[in-house]
Parts: C-alpha cells; sequence; structure tokens
C-alpha cells in the first residue's frame, strides 16, 4: 500500500483528536505503520485544530501530511476548511458538514466535495453530540478503504467506554451509511 | 533486546518510563506542551507507591523535586521553555549542591510566553546554561517517539551516577504525535538502574563534598543519621559555606570536570545514511525526522545525503562532529530556532562555512523544506 495521508480538521472541543489515534493504533495491529498528529492554537475550544493521518506499510518518519499530498481531508467548522483545505490534493475528497462549511464553486471545481451533516447525525439520529467522531471514522475508511472495517472497530471500541459501544456501533453504522449514499 | 510494542504518545511515554526507571515522586505545575507527562504520571506513581504533586507554581514545583531527591528518592519535573526559566534558580541551586533530579522539557515556541501549542527547539541553549555560574549541564534529546522513553531512563541513571540535574528535550511533535513505539522491557530497565551511591562508614567520618576532582559528591539521604549542611554557597567537604581560595576553586572547577572527564559515559548520537554521504545534514529532536524523510527524497534524486543526529546535545559528541565536518565538505545544520546548535557545530567542526536553515514560526520544518534547501545552497 502506498502511503494513506488523512486530514480531520474542525475547531478546538469538537473531539476530532480521537477519529485519528483510531486510525493509526488499527493500522499499527494490522502490521503497518500509523501516526497521528494534532495542531491546535492555544485558545482552548474554537480555535481551528487539524489532525494529520499518515498510514504506511513501511517506516513513517515525519508525521505530518506534506501540503499537497493529501487524499481526503473531513471538516465540520468553517474556520478550519478555509484555513487547512489547501493541503488537499486536486481531484481530492473533502467531507464537509454542510451546515458549519460552506465550500465556494472554486473549491468544487478543485475537489470533490461531499456534504454529510456529521453534527446533525450524531446529535439527531445516533443521539450523542460526541460519537461525531466515530461517524467521521467510518466515513473516512469508507472512502479511503484504509483500514479492515472489522480492526478498524474493534480498536475504536477499545478507545471508548464499554457503556457506549452501543451507540458508537451506531455512530459507525450510519456515518456508513451515509458515505455509500454519497458514493463511498 | 527484547522489545514490546507500546502506542502511545511522547509525553506519556516519558512519564512511563520515569516510573519503570523508578521515579517515585513528581513535583511539578502544568505547562503546554508537557502536561501530560504530569497528567499520566499522576496516575502512575500513586499505583506503586510514589508520589505527584501539582505545586503552587514552577518554582515550588523544582524545589519540591530537590526535597524529595535529598530524601534518597529518584525524582521527576517536567516543564516547557517558559517553566525552566522559572526554575532556573533551583536548577542552579541542584547544580551547586549536587542533587540528583531529571527535568523533561517539552519545548515550545518562545522567549516568554511564545507560542504555547506549537513546536520549536528553542530552548537548547538556554539546557546548556539555565542559571548563572559555572558547571556543566547534561542535557539529552529524543528524537524519536521510543527515545522519549529511553532517554528519560538513561537521564534518571546519569543524574545518580553524576549528582547533578539532567534534561530530557522534547518537543511538541514529539511530545503530542501518537504512533508506535519499541520500547525496552520493564525488567530490563529495572535491572539497568543504578542507584546513586551512598557512604556507609561512621557518621563523624562523612563528608559528603569530600571526593576526587573528577567525581561528583556523595549525598547520602536526609533523615538517616548521616548529617550535612545544604547550601547554595561555595562550600567545604561538609557543606558549610566557605570562601577560603583553594576550597572554593576546586569546587567549581570539579563541578566542571566531574562532566567532562566522563564524556565517553555520556557520548550518544545517530548516523543515518553516513557513509557515502556527500552532504550532511545535522538535525536532532522532531527536526531529525523531516531529515530522514528529506534524505529519502534526496537519494532518490541521485544526491547522497546523511544525517548526523546528536542525542546527547550537551555536552555535545564533539569529536563525531569534527571527524564528519572534517570528510563531508557540505554540511546542513537544521534547526528549530536560529541556530542555537550551528555555534556547537561551529565550535566543534573548527568551520565556518556550514549553512543553516531554521524556523521560528512555531510550524514544523518539512522534508520538502530540507530537500530543497540541499539542492539550493549545494
Amino acid at each position: 500500500m502506498a502511503r494513506t495521508l488523512m486530514r480531520f480538521t474542525g475547531v478546538g472541543g469538537q473531539g476530532v483528536l480521537l477519529a485519528g489515534e483510531i486510525f493509526a493504533a488499527a493500522k499499527i495491529k494490522s502490521g503497518g505503520h500509523g501516526l497521528k498528529t494534532a495542531t491546535y492554537t492555544s485558545q482552548v475550544r474554537g480555535g481551528p485544530t487539524v489532525v494529520d493521518i499518515t498510514l504506511d506499510d513501511n517506516e513513517i518518519y515525519y508525521p505530518y501530511a506534506n501540503d499537497g499530498e493529501i487524499s481526503f481531508m473531513l471538516s465540520v467548522a468553517d474556520v478550519s476548511f478555509q484555513s487547512f483545505k489547501n493541503g488537499v490534493q486536486e481531484g481530492g475528497i473533502i467531507v464537509i458538514e454542510p451546515n458549519l462549511v460552506n465550500a465556494s464553486e472554486e473549491d468544487r471545481k478543485k475537489w470533490k466535495i461531499i456534504e454529510i451533516p456529521i453534527i446533525t447525525i450524531a446529535k439527531e439520529e445516533v443521539g450523542n453530540v460526541i460519537t461525531q467522531s466515530v461517524v467521521a471514522l467510518a466515513i473516512a475508511n469508507k472512502f479511503m478503504n484504509a483500514i479492515d472495517k472489522k480492526v478498524l472497530i474493534d480498536t475504536m471500541l477499545s478507545k471508548v467506554p464499554a457503556k457506549v459501544h452501543d451507540i458508537n456501533l451506531k455512530a459507525y453504522d450510519l456515518g456508513e451509511k451515509y458515505a455509500i449514499e454519497q458514493g463511498a | 533486546m527484547e522489545t514490546r510494542e507500546v502506542i502511545s504518545t511522547g509525553n506519556e511515554l516519558s512519564a512511563m518510563a520515569a516510573v519503570d526507571a523508578g521515579c517515585m515522586f513528581f513535583g511539578g505545575y502544568p505547562l503546554t506542551p508537557s502536561s501530560e507527562v504530569m497528567h499520566v504520571i499522576s496516575d502512575l506513581l500513586p499505583a506503586v507507591g510514589g508520589v505527584s504533586i501539582q505545586m503552587e507554581d514552577e518554582i515550588a514545583g523544582i524545589c519540591a523535586v530537590i526535597g524529595a531527591s535529598m530524601s534518597g528518592q529518584r525524582a521527576l519535573t517536567a516543564t516547557s521553555g517558559p517553566g525552566i526559566s522559572l526554575k532556573a534558580e533551583n536548577l542552579g541551586l541542584a547544580q551547586m549542591a549536587e542533587v540528583p533530579l531529571v527535568c523533561v522539557n517539552v519545548m515550545r515556541g518562545g522567549p516568554s510566553t511564545g507560542l504555547p501549542t506549537r513546536v520549536s527547539q528553542g530552548d537548547v541553549a538556554q539546557a546548556k546554561n539555565p542559571s548563572h555560574g559555572d558547571y556543566r549541564s547534561i542535557t539529552l534529546c529524543a528524537g524519536s517517539l521510543a527515545e522519549c522513553y529511553t532517554e528519560t531512563v538513561r537521564a534518571f541513571n546519569l543524574a545518580d551516577r553524576f549528582m547533578q540535574p539532567v534534561f530530557v528535550l522534547l518537543d511538541e511533535t514529539l511530545g503530542h504525535m501518537h504512533g508506535k513505539a519499541d520500547l525496552p522491557t520493564q525488567e530490563a530497565v529495572k535491572a539497568g538502574i543504578v542507584p546513586r551511591k551512598t557512604f556507609d562508614g561512621p557518621a563523624e567520618e562523612y563528608f559528603p563534598y569530600e571526593c576526587g576532582p573528577t567525581e561528583p559528591a556523595t549525598l547520602n539521604p536526609m533523615f538517616e543519621g548521616y548529617r550535612y549542611h545544604f547550601t547554595g554557597l561555595h562550600h567545604d567537604r561538609k557543606g558549610f559555606p566557605t570562601e577560603e581560595i583553594e576550597t572554593c576553586r576546586k569546587l567549581i572547577q570539579r563541578l566542571d570536570d566531574k562532566v567532562t572527564a566522563h564524556v565517553d559515559e555520556l557520548e550518544s548520537f545517530e548516523e543515518f545514511m553516513c557513509d557515502d554521504a556527500e552532504v550532511l545534514i545535522v538535525a536532532y529532536g522532531s527536526v531529525s525526522l523531516a531529515a530522514k524523510e528529506a534524505i529519502r527524497h534526496l537519494r532518490a534524486d541521485g544526491i547522497k545525503a546523511g544525517l548526523f543526529r546528536p542525542i546527547t546535545l550537551w555536552p555535545s559528541p564533539e569529536a563525531k562532529i569534527k571527524e564528519y565536518t572534517d570528510k563531508i565538505k557540505d554540511v546542513l545544520v537544521v534547526e528549530l530556532n536560529i541556530g542555537q546548535y550551528m555555534d556547537e557545530v561551529q565550535r566543534a567542526s573548527g568551520r565556518l562555512d556550514l549553512k543553516g536553515l531554521y524556523k521560528v514560526n512555531g510550524r514544523p520544518i518539512s522534508p520538502y523544506e530540507i530537500a530543497n534547501e540541499v539542492k539550493a545552497v549545494f
């Protein structure tokens, strides 16, 4: 497998970090290499946050995604989308939360912009907004086929408390469903 | 060597290493981007009978650690550059009184409060001389997740061997990056612990600062029947203040010589693809990760580049730096500061024609920036 570079962006406090940790750990459990880095501002909440995920069968040294090499980005905040979209290669996939992110016509020409209301799904269909990172995880994996689904779900479950396993599984299924509807 | 695979962050690995190396006390104050060291060790220490205290500020944090160490325990503090600035006076006290301790510094942008959440290597010069006066810093710099663990372990053993503070430098990138680390087993770490020397003769014959000209003091734990005086003033063999000319000279000379006479025990570095290298990149910490990736790109383009990475930054691996810079003409020093280690590479190499690539905006240096600089300047 060639290197897979993904970027999750939001604002501080939304919980975009967890999905990155799960991806990296799942890749390592599959016998490969995975690294997650998070960049955030000194604002506790509300500052743009970016998580870079690098997955490779070979050893990875540099832990950040190089601008122009990212093939998948997911964004749940406009400030982050605008700040970090240029790291995505032309023709790459950017999944946005349409209620919070505004993509221009120019953006839509340059990248494959996919609208999935991730936060609404988590809040209203799953019933807990915190599960948005697992909805995002499922969407990203469905588009990228980065990790074996079972390994990814097992890794996810190992990182959340047992009492919320059911709603996180529901969140995963819903994320996958919406991704398929959007052509994944 | 038998290893175990751990998926974690640099900060967490550093805290785990401290406990595995026998640390029983943490005193500090949470400071971004080092806070997770304290969070994690606060969970770990009570489980092994140790103590972790969030003190009222950075100064109290280092003071508590000095006290814990004087009672014979291995002790840790963790902070970032602004915290080191506050701790400086008491780091000097620990140098003067020869109190072993480990200080993890997860570097962020400075000076002052700078860029709290962003990466930097701006504390390299500070680590050499955080306090006034003459002494020799021992500063280790992790360049991978695994080294956040192994260098913390090494720091504890060196602190007890040399009886002085030892710095472990991480940076925001290493502290927060999350991935796989192949670590030595806990059993191997425990087996490698060399406790500090103690004196077991009659109490009236105990002179903690009476030692050979290149040897450290022997500080027995307080409250166990051996008494000595503790001061930051120049002191005699029993620790009492003195201005006697020869005693004062010998004391400070010994603080320097106890390290410089034993650099062979401290030297540590990595050579990466240096055998046939025609371009030498010198980098350390997280920057070395970008440098390794850059070397892959450069070699794919037919440019034979290699990396020299000091792990013990102070005292520097000066003989090795000289050897490589004598052999290789094109040298690029890459740092997340404005040449703080370049000064040392120049000194050790005796060359002033080395090139530098620096960045101080809180962002990492990418492999492409390094590769492009190599192509542009050589």
